[in-house]
This record gives C-alpha cells, sequence and structure tokens, in this order.
C-alpha cells in the first residue's frame, strides 16, 4: 500500500517501515530540539520527553537524530522497500 | 544461503554505481545493494553537476549520453538589501559569454532519479547484480576486518571488499567503528520545491542562468547566510527546483525552529522577490516538496575531516566518506572522483590479494592528492557569508558572493582545476577533443531530448550539403588539436619546467589580474554581444542538424 500527503505533493510512502526512528525515554531530556528540526511534524513533547507522534510523513532525512544531544534517539533506516519515494529529487 | 562476491557496494547513488561498474568493468564479481524499491527513490537534491564533474568524470559518463534537464550556462545573485523597497543588486559576473554558451555549459541541471537510474543501468550492463529493496543492516566482522554485510531479511553476503556509499548519514560507518555522528552544525537541511513550468516560460524567465538569492537574516527571505546555501532555483527543461537550506545549529546553544522558519522564507520570497511573484508565480505549478540533510560543512573540520575513510575490507566513497562540498554545495563530483579511485585501488587489492588497511590506505592518499576534491571539501568562500552576516557588511556579504558565486571564485579554482586539467592531459593528449565532443554531443541530446534508453526524439541527419561541410570543418578542427597536443607531450619537459609551476601560480595571478581584466572583461563581452548571439545561433543551428556521429568518443 502507498499513501500520500496532500501538504507534501510529489512524494509517496510505501506501507511496512515500522519504527525505524525510536527515542530512549531514560535520556532524553525534552529538549525539544526533534521537534523544531522535523519538517514532516514526526515529534511531540509529552510530560517534558519527546514521543513519536507518527513516522508515516518521515523523509528518513535523519536530521533529529544529529540534533539530539543526548543521543536519545536511535535512528536506522527503514526496511528496504519501504519508506518514501519521490521522482522529483 | 551464504554467497560470495569479490566487491558489495552498498547503496546505488551517484557514486555508488559508478564504483560498481568500475569493479565489474575488471571482472571483478560485483554486487550493488539499493535499500529503495527502484534506484533513485530516495536522492532528493537541487543539481547542477558543474563541468569539472564531467570532465574529469569516469569515462563512460563524459564519453556517454546521461539524462539531464538543462545545461546551466551561469549563476545570477541577486543581493537582496531591503525587499519591501526593491533594493536589490545583481551579480551576474559567473557566466560563460557567448558564442560559447550555451554549448560549452558551466554545468548540467539534473533531477536525481533518472540520473542514477542511467548510471545503475550502465553498471548492471557490465555484468553488476543490482538488489533494490534491500537495506543493510550491519556488517559482518572478523576481527578487525569487514568480511561482507548483513541486510534487514537476515541475509549474509560476504566480499572481500565492501565498498560504502551510504550517503551523509554514515549509520553503517558508525556502526563499524570507522567514522562518528557528525555535529548539527556541519548538516545543512534542505527544504526543496518542484514546480512544473512551461519550457517556453523557463527560457525566457531563466535561459541557462541558475538564480540565487543572499539576503539579511531579519527579511526572512532566504536562511541564514552562510548558515546553508541561502536560496537557489534551478531551470530545468518543463520544471524548476527551488531549495531553501539552513544548518541544523547555527550558534552553541540553540537549534532553529526548521519547520516555522522555512515556511517563512518560503513565502516571503514567492510573495515579495518581483520576479518570481510577477514572472513564476503565474505560471508555475507546485508539483512535489521534500527534503534531505546534507553534511555541508565537515570538510572546514579539521578533526572531522580526517576521520577515517576506509578500514580493513571496506573503503567509504562520496558522502559516506565526508566528501560533500562546502565550496560547491554538490556532493557529486566528489562521489564520482572518489568512486573511480576505489574501483581502481580495490581491483589492485584483490590481486594482490591485500584487502588490509594498509593497503587500502592508497585510496586515502589519492584522496588528499586530489586536487578538486581537496579545494571542495576544504574552500571556505561560502562559509565566509556568515561573518558579512554577523557584522551586517554589505561590502563583505558583495565580496564574498562575488568570491564564491561569481567570477571571484577564478581566484581560488583556477589552480587546483588546472592541476587537474594538466594531469588529464599528460596521460591523454587526445583528452580536449574529448571535452569539445562531450559539450557538442550533451547539447544536441538535450536539444533532441535523446538520452541513452529515453529518445524522446530521433536525431534525424541531414543531407545539406552545408551541414556537411560544416561537419568536416568540425572534424578537421578536432583532428588539428589533437596533432598539437600530442606534438606538445612531445616536449614534456616544456610542461614540467614552464607549465606545471605556473599551474600553482595561478590563483596568486588572477587575484591579481581579476580587478584589471574582469571590468575589461565585461566591456569587451557587451561591445561584442550583437556577433556573439549571431555565433552563437549559428552553433545552436550546426548542433541541431549535425550528424549525432561526428560527436562520438569512439
Amino acid at each position: 500500500m502507498v499513501k500520500t500527503f496532500k501538504d507534501f505533493p510529489g512524494v509517496q510512502w510505501v506501507e511496512g517501515a515500522g519504527e525505524f526512528i525510536k527515542i530512549n525515554d531514560e535520556k532524553c531530556i525534552g529538549c525539544g530540539n526533534c521537534v523544531k528540526v522535523c519538517l514532516a511534524g514526526c515529534f511531540e513533547i509529552m510530560e517534558k520527553k519527546a514521543k513519536i507522534k507518527s513516522l508515516e510523513k518521515c523523509l528518513e532525512c535523519a536530521v533529529c537524530w544529529y540534533v539530539c544531544q543526548e543521543e536519545a534517539i536511535i535512528f536506522s533506516w527503514p526496511p528496504g522497500g519501504t519508506g518514501y519515494k519521490s521522482d522529483w529529487g | 544461503m551464504d554467497e560470495d562476491f569479490d566487491i558489495i557496494v552498498v547503496g546505488a547513488g551517484f557514486g555508488g554505481s559508478v564504483a560498481a561498474k568500475l569493479c565489474a568493468d575488471a571482472e571483478l564479481k560485483t554486487l550493488m545493494l539499493e535499500r529503495s524499491e527502484n534506484v533513485g527513490d530516495k536522492v532528493i537534491s537541487g543539481l547542477t553537476i558543474p563541468f569539472q564533474g564531467f570532465l574529469f568524470a569516469p569515462a563512460f559518463i563524459r564519453d556517454g549520453n546521461p539524462p539531464f534537464e538543462r545545461p546551466a550556462d551561469g549563476i545570477v545573485n541577486y543581493i537582496i538589501k531591503d525587499i519591501d523597497k526593491g533594493d536589490i543588486e545583481i551579480d551576474d559576473s559567473l557566466k560563460v559569454p557567448k558564442p560559447l554558451s550555451p554549448i560549452i555549459a558551466f554545468g548540467y541541471n539534473t533531477y536525481c532519479k533518472p540520473f542514477c537510474q542511467w548510471q545503475a543501468r550502465k553498471a548492471v550492463e557490465a555484468g553488476v547484480e543490482l538488489r533494490t529493496s534491500t537495506t543493510v543492516t550491519n556488517f559482518i566482522k572478523e576481527g578487525e576486518f569487514i568480511k561482507g554485510i548483513i541486510t534487514d531479511k537476515g541475509e549474509k553476503i560476504r566480499a572481500k571488499i565492501v565498498i560504502n556509499a551510504e550517503g551523509s548519514q554514515g549509520i553503517l560507518a558508525i556502526k563499524a567503528g570507522v567514522r562518528e555522528k557528525y555535529p548539527p552544525e556541519t548538516i545543512s537541511l534542505a527544504d526543496t520545491y518542484d514546480y512544473v513550468m512551461r519550457k517556453e516560460d523557463i527560457d525566457k524567465i531563466f535561459g541557462y542562468s541558475v538564480k540565487m538569492c543572499w539576503g539579511w537574516d531579519e527579511q526572512k527571505i532566504s536562511p541564514p547566510l552562510g548558515y546553508g546555501n541561502g536560496l537557489m532555483v534551478w531551470p530545468y527543461r518543463s520544471s524548476i527546483h527551488f531549495m531553501q537550506d539552513q544548518c541544523l545549529r547555527t550558534d552553541q546553544k540553540s537549534v532553529p525552529n526548521l519547520g516555522k522558519l522555512f515556511d517563512e522564507y518560503h513565502h516571503n520570497i514567492t510573495s515579495k522577490l518581483l520576479w518570481w511573484k510577477d514572472l513564476v508565480a503565474p505560471r508555475a505549478k507546485l508539483r512535489a516538496r521534500m527534503w534531505e540533510g546534507f553534511e555541508i560543512y565537515v570538510g572546514l573540520n579539521k578533526k572531522l575531516r580526517k576521520m577515517p575513510n576506509h578500514t580493513d575490507g571496506m573503503i567509504l566513497i562520496g558522502d559516506a566518506a565526508g566528501l560533500e562540498s562546502t565550496e560547491l554545495c554538490d556532493g557529486v563530483p566528489a562521489a564520482w572522483y572518489s568512486a573511480e579511485i576505489a574501483a581502481q585501488v580495490a581491483i589492485e587489492a584483490i590481486k594482490a590479494n591485500d584487502v588490509s588497511k594498509a593497503f587500502l590506505k592508497k585510496y586515502d592518499d589519492k584522496i588528499k592528492a586530489h586536487s578538486i576534491i581537496q579545494w571542495s571539501i576544504k574552500g571556505r568562500n561560502r562559509y565566509n557569508l556568515r561573518i558579512a552576516q554577523q557584522e551586517h557588511d554589505i561590502k563583505k556579504l558583495k565580496k564574498y558572493i562575488h568570491q564564491g558565486w561569481g567570477l571571484g571564485s577564478l581566484t581560488h579554482f583556477t589552480t587546483p582545476f588546472m592541476k587537474l586539467l594538466l594531469a588529464y592531459v599528460k596521460e591523454d593528449p587526445t583528452i580536449i577533443t574529448k571535452w569539445i565532443k562531450m559539450y557538442f554531443r550533451y547539447y544536441q541530446n538535450w536539444l533532441h531530448e535523446s538520452y541513452d534508453y529515453v529518445k524522446k526524439k530521433v536525431i534525424k541527419v541531414t543531407a545539406s550539403k552545408r551541414v556537411r561541410k560544416k561537419e568536416r570543418k568540425f572534424l578537421s578542427t578536432l583532428r588539428f588539436i589533437d596533432l598539437i597536443m600530442k606534438s606538445m607531450l612531445r616536449i614534456r619537459r616544456v610542461l614540467k619546467i614552464i607549465i606545471i609551476p605556473l599551474s600553482n601560480s595561478l590563483n596568486t595571478l588572477m587575484r591579481k589580474s581579476l580587478p584589471i581584466i574582469e571590468p575589461i572583461n565585461s566591456a569587451i563581452i557587451k561591445l561584442l554581444n550583437p556577433i556573439s548571439n549571431k555565433l552563437s545561433n549559428k552553433m545552436i543551428k550546426f548542433v541541431d542538424k549535425a550528424n549525432p556521429s561526428i560527436f562520438y568518443v569512439y
């Protein structure tokens, strides 16, 4: 199954990516850096901790992982053939 | 079941396919793994691949028919002092003059996907086994040696050498303990918009020029200077790419709210900048929006620059080796160069039956000796724009734009360029005519939308006597150039004693002479404009009608 979103034309998301980004609650200090840099709105702060709202619009750019100074974000690539794709990059 | 290969290439981007093809050409059993369903699905950039990328690219690219969207003949820089009052200065000094332009191009604008697919098909034709929809999750390690890879499906595939072309994030290289995660101030997030537009409109509004916008941060019209690329608009065949990008951290304390800022920048530039508002907006339709992170300032940090690019059984290339360019904001040339060097070293290593770190150091030595790679990762001209911003100094701003994106680039690019050029000429004196043929063939391909695997229009061979005569003249000129170049090589001592030392001082020479040369050059170009235009049109007509075979390299 492939999903599209009106806010992000020209990109498709192939289902099955799963939780390829995870947050280590113990390390997270709730600084909100991941929320600020993520253009897909994948993160939110709840009870002073970052939570993954949804990875369904994630473009796998890894900027959340770069800006996490506490190393609380665990980033890996989604399984082969899943996640975003575009013809216009 | 376990399998064995000589080479496994991880990633089928701009670097990966080149390394894989060259290894397969040497009859090495080569496997290339790509995590996306189709090659190029996940490659995002706004992209002019500059001319030096093609000139010094592996022969199959230089002498081939890769697909691209439009030749680029230069850059128009908009220095926006006050957008509301329309106080804007223009620096368009970096432009290939007519009649050379548009056939002799400054670079080629391209979508990543068709280009990467073209390269991957060449690799497969050479004998590479390509497996898509395959994510590499880890390496097979024996002691210090990388002995193969493990996929997301749990397959273990062994190889004598792994060429890691995984891209800028370097997740696997970090896992292998070869490299470290980059700090956020070295990473730029590129927010990219693709607009559809009629070719005729693009021809009129952009021609062959890339447009760049630079402004003070408080105007919120382009990302903070020096902390990213500012804002760039690339004309393609019948679409344009708009890219704004900004570093993830601009000081040691905080990261910017990029979601909010990018929306503001994009809204302000598209609603306030006159040429966009009046000319582009009524004619353009948004087709796609996407983004990607680039490690554009890694090369400026000595510690990061010194991170290993190889280990026992593995070589890293392109962005995975930290070779994204600070000076160019374009990692493709370095990806090609490093892929070719990696393939050469891997072939030698397998022949010598020694894939140790000590043997593969040859790769690192060659990367360090490559004048254009080193220039492109260490250059500080664009980075210096942040100083102009911090000091709110318009003189400095104009100076650094001129240095980075104007004719001033000759003051730091000429020496590394000439060094590489001379090395290529020394190796193959007929390279000059191969380059000339490349420019003409590429332009003819563009006119007719005729590339390998995609031929929208078939190039018809004309029987006109006039064209035939011009073809003969073109070929005899090339033969004459080859003759001159071959005879020059017989006097190698001249090269050694005069030309090579002279090339080392070319940057200094350009620094001293450019203030005098530039105004004269610009006056001459203006004066000769009517004649140059006529000549340029004649050349275009010739390329349009000429028999394509005269531009082939055999």
